[in-house]
């Protein structure tokens, strides 16, 4: 009998959606609430995972066409680089600073150069679940 | 008054539900076929998605409720990825069809 | 306050990330680590220079004051390490291009490379000893990276070991700093030194700090826990295996020397007298190691072991003259193994075996190597003038000064087994008659030039000791006065 996955399948187009909006919630939730880089790119890889299990790999890899493995290096520059930023400002390796901005829709919003590090948390934990599900996941 | 047994019942229901995980624990370790375990580890989670709302309520708190939803979504996932491996014995297939 | 202290940890790590976008094309990545080796070894000893001429300099990352944030302190111990360190990785590197396959240094060596002396840099500047968890963790991450690179059954097996037991005594680690954490509050290392004074309780600090020295002593290799090291030594490659006989070891006597004169001074009968005792066995067991096996990788292993006994030897002591003589040893054996690892990796290419009973007379095919190898090996042993001896003399001094004559004779005795062994792989594989070599001679300029570089620095450590002593001393003078570091660091 062949197995049938259109349930799996209508959902996820819907749920992996609802996962990559939690995720980016989580993201910038970050460095004063529960959230942050690392649970937040665990999400959005845990999104991904799901259209890959739904969608098989050759399909996905067309929509996706990245290396994942790229986004390791990419996000450990970031993180670093916020830190050694501090060096422009004569301020301490890792100092922070934020500001409240005026968005036209969203309202005041407060930006933490925090949030780079926490980018760069992000892609890291990306490019990591998903390089070590999809190469023990790859049978061949 | 009113809080005292709000704190009470709580506290009976933490007991109640680690209970319950503990229970189903076995089922996880003995269970005869790979479904019930698979049942079993999906229960779990919805006792853990339990445990975290009381102890919100306990602590007084809404910085927990972003919890319930993780574990909710890594346990939809999870149950997928073990649902899809019973079925068909890989979990991320090549193609489609 | 100022950044500098945080350089030599920055510039590896920043050069291992990029290394890793183009780490398939090895000429580029090859020429790439070797230039910036070379950049952050000058960079090194410039602060280096700073700090024996000013002082230490600290950072207070983020601008989280002590004793709140993470604190990094450049003190002369710290930097002078950080130097060695750098030199030997750069020799390393320039050593790795011939010794390692293509294969091998494409799978992200350098990479991996950077990351450990990062980490090592940062173990040895931290100043906060959760921080100290931290940096273990990045250069034990990296030498798992290491240790399997080639991927063979053999080193799969003991790496294998190699993790789980680093794994083991990584979680005491962290459940030591959260006992001594519920004792005096905080995990700053000075501000540690400085409640330890004030609490009464000394039992359960003396208890914390046996539970944290076993955790340093796993990883330092001390008697009776040594027996991991030898054999998860000479499965890698031997410019791995060069990097982890000169740094990692060293990385745990130098935390059992930090947190043993600056925090647990308070019960020196029991902890101090208890190091004298492990001294001593672990000088004779490593002794007898080195001459219980025909395998020239595992001689050289084992030799490692005597070397750890005499630095713990100088922190038993706890005197003037025992610390300087476990400052300088630590610095003269940092060099000297990784000359020797890399000496017996040409010879074991060389001769197409690392069996003793096997090799004769290269000295005649290869005389450069051999004669390097006879001058490492009168280094190690100590005869005078080299490093070695100037280190031993200060820890015999140390010893006859509050009569531990017993110890005193043991050290010598483990120094004659020493260079027993070391000519042992001498006589044995260098003399004797020439012999025809199968496969013929082979370029093996590029495997002895990093030894003989790392060489000439160990033989000014020895002669040049006019120069250096001065700065051992100053250093000893520190650690004996905890209150220099707390003050330094805690300065309001």
């Amino acid at each position: 009998m062949k197995t049938n996955d259109l349930i799996l399948r209508t959902t996820t187009a819907l749920i992996a959606f609802i996962l990559l909006a939690f995720s980016i919630y989580l993201f910038l939730a970050g460095h004063n609430a529960p959230g942050g880089g690392f649970i937040g790119g665990l999400m959005t890889a845990a999104a991904i995972i799901l259209m890959y299990m739904t969608y098989g790999l050759d399909t996905m890899n067309k929509v996706i066409p990245l290396n994942f493995k790229l986004l390791v290096p990419i996000g450990l520059l970031i993180a670093t680089l916020t830190g050694v930023g501090s060096f422009v400002f004569d301020q301490p390796f890792l100092s922070q600073t934020y500001t409240y901005v005026h968005l036209p829709i969203l309202g005041d919003a407060e930006l933490a150069t925090a949030m780079l590090f926490d980018l760069g948390v992000y892609l890291t934990v990306i490019g990591i679940t998903l390089t070590i599900i999809l190469s023990i996941a790859d049978d061949n | 008054m009113g809080e005292s047994i709000l704190h009470t019942v709580t506290i009976i229901c933490i007991v109640f539900i680690s209970i319950s995980i503990i229970i189903l624990l076995y089922r996880v370790l003995k269970g005869p076929t790979n479904p019930d375990r698979a049942v079993a580890l999906d229960t779990i989670g919805v006792n853990l998605m339990a445990l975290c709302g009381l102890l919100a309520i306990l602590l007084v708190t809404t910085k927990l409720n972003d919890v319930i939803l993780l574990i909710g979504i890594l346990l939809f996932i999870g149950t997928i990825a073990i649902a899809k491996f019973l079925e068909k014995g890989v979990i991320i297939d090549r193609n489609r069809n | 306050m100022s950044n500098l202290a945080i350089i030599p940890i920055i510039i590896p790590l920043l050069c291992g990330i990029i290394a890793i976008f183009f780490h398939k094309y090895v000429k580029a990545v090859r020429l790439f680590s070797q230039v910036m080796s070379i950049i952050n070894l000058g960079v090194v000893l410039w602060i280096g220079w700073l700090v024996l001429q000013n002082g230490t300099i600290t950072l207070a990352t983020g601008g989280w004051e002590a004793p709140y944030g993470i604190i990094i302190v450049a003190d002369p111990l710290a930097m002078l390490l950080v130097i060695t360190s750098n030199i030997i990785g750069t020799a390393c590197v320039f050593y790795a291009q011939s010794s390692l396959s293509k294969k091998q240094e494409q799978f992200y060596f350098y990479t991996f490379y950077f990351l450990l002396i990062s980490g090592v840099s940062g173990a040895f500047l931290t100043g906060d000893l959760f921080n100290l968890f931290v940096f273990y963790e990045v250069l034990l991450m990296a030498s798992y990276g290491l240790i399997v690179l080639g991927g063979e059954r053999i080193q799969l097996r003991e790496s294998l070991k190699y993790v789980l037991l680093n794994l083991f005594s990584s979680m005491l680690f962290v459940t030591t700093i959260a006992y001594l954490y519920s004792v005096v509050g905080t995990i700053n290392m000075a501000q540690i030194a400085d409640r330890v004074q004030q609490v009464d309780q000394t039992g359960i600090l003396t208890t914390i700090g046996m539970l944290l020295f076993f955790v340093f002593a796993t990883k330092g290799a001390i008697f009776p826990l040594y027996y991991w090291l030898p054999k998860s030594y000479i499965v890698p490659n031997p410019v791995v295996s060069a990097l982890f006989g000169a740094l990692l070891t060293k990385v745990g006597i130098y935390s059992i020397i930090r947190t043993f004169s600056l925090i647990f001074v308070h019960e020196t009968n029991i902890t101090h007298d208890l190091f004298l005792w492990l001294a001593g066995f672990t000088m004779v067991f490593g002794a007898i190691g080195a001459l219980s096996t025909n395998n020239v990788k595992l001689i050289i292993a084992y030799n490692i072991i005597p070397a750890v006994g005499f630095m713990l030897m100088g922190i038993g002591l706890l005197s003037q003259d025992g610390l300087a003589g476990s400052v300088y040893y630590l610095l003269h054996d940092m060099i000297i193994k990784a000359v020797l690892f890399l000496l017996i990796g040409a010879l074991v290419y060389v001769a197409g075996t690392s069996d003793l009973t096997k090799m004769k007379g290269i000295i005649h095919h290869y005389p450069f190597l051999g004669w390097l190898f006879f001058l490492a090996a009168l280094v190690l042993a100590g005869i005078p003038p080299f490093s070695g001896f100037i280190g031993k003399i200060l820890l015999i001094q140390g010893g006859v000064e509050q009569g531990q004559i017993m110890l005193v004779v043991v050290g010598l005795g483990s120094s004659l087994l020493i260079l027993l062994s070391m000519m042992r792989i001498f006589m044995r594989c260098f003399w004797g008659e020439k012999e025809e070599l199968n496969g013929g001679l082979k370029p093996i300029r590029s495997f002895t030039w990093p030894a003989a570089f790392l060489l000439i620095f160990s033989v000014l450590l020895g002669v040049g000791a006019e120069w250096v002593y001065p700065y051992v001393e100053i250093i000893a003078n520190d650690l004996l006065d905890p209150s220099i570091y707390i003050d330094s660091v805690l300065k309001e």
